[in-house]
């Protein structure tokens, strides 16, 4: 019994009790909603906002931000079809070719947090403008599409009914909980979001947990990019706009800290159906773009004021 | 005498980090003088600070919060916000002093909310201010959904003509500030951002002095959203969204630090000049606006970096 009711009040428990009662309630409110079809859409869309949201909670843990993941995800999307040669049937080259130029984007970031001591919010907003510049001199503002096999397979297959987008959050997921709760990396990303002073005196090497960590970012916003360009088959300059405030919101509505060293991605998983399935029912109720806006502010912040409350410290 | 001397060492170690920033400050704008001699005339100069005085006011914005030990990534909306009620308001049944009002009451109205859910509901500033800046960018859509509206016309000339009003309005502004650090809730930012405890052991009004600190803030930026429309004489709902992210970059070029208590407005003054001068100068250098922003990059890198690493080097 007790541990039912350690398990309630845990904060991703709560989020996910929350995703759970709204699902329910707009189901029997609006016919449709609650479809299977539907549901799987939902998780579809949910699947990038966690995948972005996991590098996202990675860094936040461990006591920073990171604000250029949606240039990451920009600059993945337009980069993998020039990255794609024309002779690779599986398109395999690709999509690892833009995973490492994303993940070297994540390591620059960590580079000049660790070793140039930039605090995160700047290093990453300047990493961000850089890019937006950088793009529109290589891609020169066209939308740029793609038909790399395996890209496309990612973003439209549905093995045993489950997207294949959803099936790749399902192991990034789990790669990321293994990491966090059950690897000694894990422990040490706590350690010096914790107490950075007290991690190194520890014996942790800061700067190279840093590197991992923001490496580990830029990585998984370039997975997202990929899914989103095979997604939607196009690529174009702000495409990964809308995923900046939103990785953030889904870490914050998980109960991770955003002043690093408590959390988990636990949490985060519900905080992004949430975000979704708000988004969702405020395409319902049909408002104008402004309204629509002030609902999409005002639920986050109710949301957060009823459980995002940063313990007393 | 003793109070004199330790105020002089407060604002000796405030300036420490300054005086390099200063230099840069200046060798920019030589090179600008250089290129562009027009700018030491009335109208060159009053172009020059029309140029820069939101971003000056919105990062004056900033270190206010960043003094508490807070940040906004609302003040882009709200430069919209206040943009659009100037420009709906004031040409209309509410007249010029109507529609001041109302800028300036929804800059402190916003500015307070923030600060009050920041403070007293002890939600983190920088999610508060996030999920803020939907609401805030939704309400300037409702107001205005395109860019229209009007200004009067002598309020633009008066504003954005060629005198340097402007630049009187910041002296103003600046001298308005070094009162208010006089009284004991300007007193109590520094204390309230460095050390809240403390401070309120001390007898800091803490809460107050922070909501306070906040609705200041959202005044200011509502007013750079006044001083944007009767520049352009029009509302645009979108159009502060860039100073979100220069406000802060701004802030910290300027020696503000995201823990509170560090940061002075002759900091935010000279690190917006910066910016602004950076901008203008790769305008006029005939830089794509694309390449403008990998520089901005890598010169705000550059910028914050090179500080950091001489005191590395100094303390080995």
């Amino acid at each position: 019994m007790s541990r039912v009711m350690t398990l309630l009040r845990h904060r991703a428990m709560l989020t996910l009790l929350v995703v759970i009662a709204v699902w329910v309630v707009a189901g029997f409110a609006r016919d449709g909603f609650a479809s299977y079809g539907h549901l799987r859409y939902l998780l579809e869309l949910a699947a990038v906002i966690g995948l972005v949201a996991a590098g996202q909670t990675l860094v936040v843990i461990g006591g920073g931000i990171d604000l250029s993941v949606a240039a990451v995800i920009t600059v993945s999307a337009i980069a993998l079809p020039l990255l794609s040669p024309a002779g690779d049937p599986t398109g395999i080259v690709g999509f690892v070719a833009t995973l490492a130029l994303a993940g070297f984007i994540g390591f620059l970031n960590g580079a000049g947090i660790a070793a140039l001591r930039i605090h995160p919010l700047i290093m990453t907003l300047a990493m961000a403008t850089f890019l937006q510049g950088l793009l529109v001199l290589i891609a020169g503002g066209s939308a740029v599409s793609t038909d790399n096999p395996l890209v496309v397979w990612l973003g439209s297959a549905r093995p045993a009914g489950i997207p294949a987008g959803i099936m790749v959050w399902v192991v990034v997921s789990l790669a990321v909980l293994v990491y966090l709760h059950r690897t000694p990396g894990g422990a040490r990303i706590y350690a010096i979001g914790t107490n950075p002073l007290a991690a190194e005196l520890s014996g942790v090497r800061i700067g190279r947990v840093t590197m991992r960590l923001y490496a580990l970012s830029g990585l998984f916003a370039g997975l997202a990019g990929i899914l989103v360009l095979g997604m939607n088959r196009q690529g174009y300059v702000g495409i990964g706009d809308p995923y900046l405030l939103s990785s953030i919101a889904a870490v914050v509505l998980g109960g991770t800290s955003i002043l690093g060293g408590a959390g988990t991605y636990f949490g985060t998983i519900p905080g992004s159906i949430l975000l979704v399935t708000i988004t969702a029912l405020i395409t319902v109720v049909n408002a104008s773009p402004g309204w629509r806006s002030i609902l999409f502010g005002t639920l986050v912040l109710v949301l957060l004021l009823l459980a995002g409350r940063e313990q007393r410290r | 005498m003793r109070a004199s001397a330790l105020y002089w060492r407060i604002q000796r170690r405030r300036n420490r980090g300054l005086t390099g920033l200063f230099l840069v400050v200046l060798a920019f704008l030589v090179l600008y003088v250089i290129q562009f001699p027009g700018l030491l005339t009335i109208t060159g100069i009053s172009k020059f600070t029309q140029n820069w005085f939101p971003l000056a006011l919105v990062t004056m914005a900033q270190v206010i919060l960043m003094l508490t030990g807070g940040i906004s990534l609302a003040i882009g909306p709200l430069v919209s916000l206040g943009a659009v009620i100037a420009a709906t308001t004031m040409t209309g049944t509410l007249g010029v002093g109507g529609g001041f009002l109302a800028v300036c009451a929804a800059g402190l109205g916003v500015g307070a909310a923030f600060g009050a859910i920041v403070t007293l509901v002890r939600l983190p500033a920088i999610v508060v201010t996030l999920a803020g800046s939907f609401i805030i960018a939704g309400a300037a859509l409702l107001i205005l959904e395109r860019p229209g509206g009007s200004m009067p016309v002598w309020l633009s000339d008066l504003l954005a003509g060629n005198t340097p009003t402007a630049l009187g309005l910041l002296v103003l502004i600046l001298i308005g500030w070094k009162l208010y650090l006089k009284t004991p809730w300007g007193l109590g930012i520094y204390a309230a951002g460095e050390n809240p405890v403390a401070a309120f052991r001390a007898g800091v009004p803490v809460h107050q002095v922070k909501i306070a600190a906040y609705a200041i803030s959202g005044l200011l930026t509502a007013l750079a959203g006044l001083f944007v429309a009767a520049q352009t004489g029009s509302g645009d709902p979108v159009i502060g969204t860039p100073l979100t992210l220069n406000s802060i970059a701004a802030a910290v070029l300027g020696g503000a630090g995201f823990l509170g208590g560090t940061g002075t407005m002759r900091g935010a003054i000279l690190g917006s000049i910066l910016l602004s001068v950076m901008i203008n100068v790769m305008f006029f250098l005939g830089f794509d606006p694309m390449v403008q922003y990998v520089a901005q990059g890598l010169i705000i890198v550059g910028a914050v970096a090179l500080p950091q690493m001489s005191r590395l080097w100094r303390r080995p």
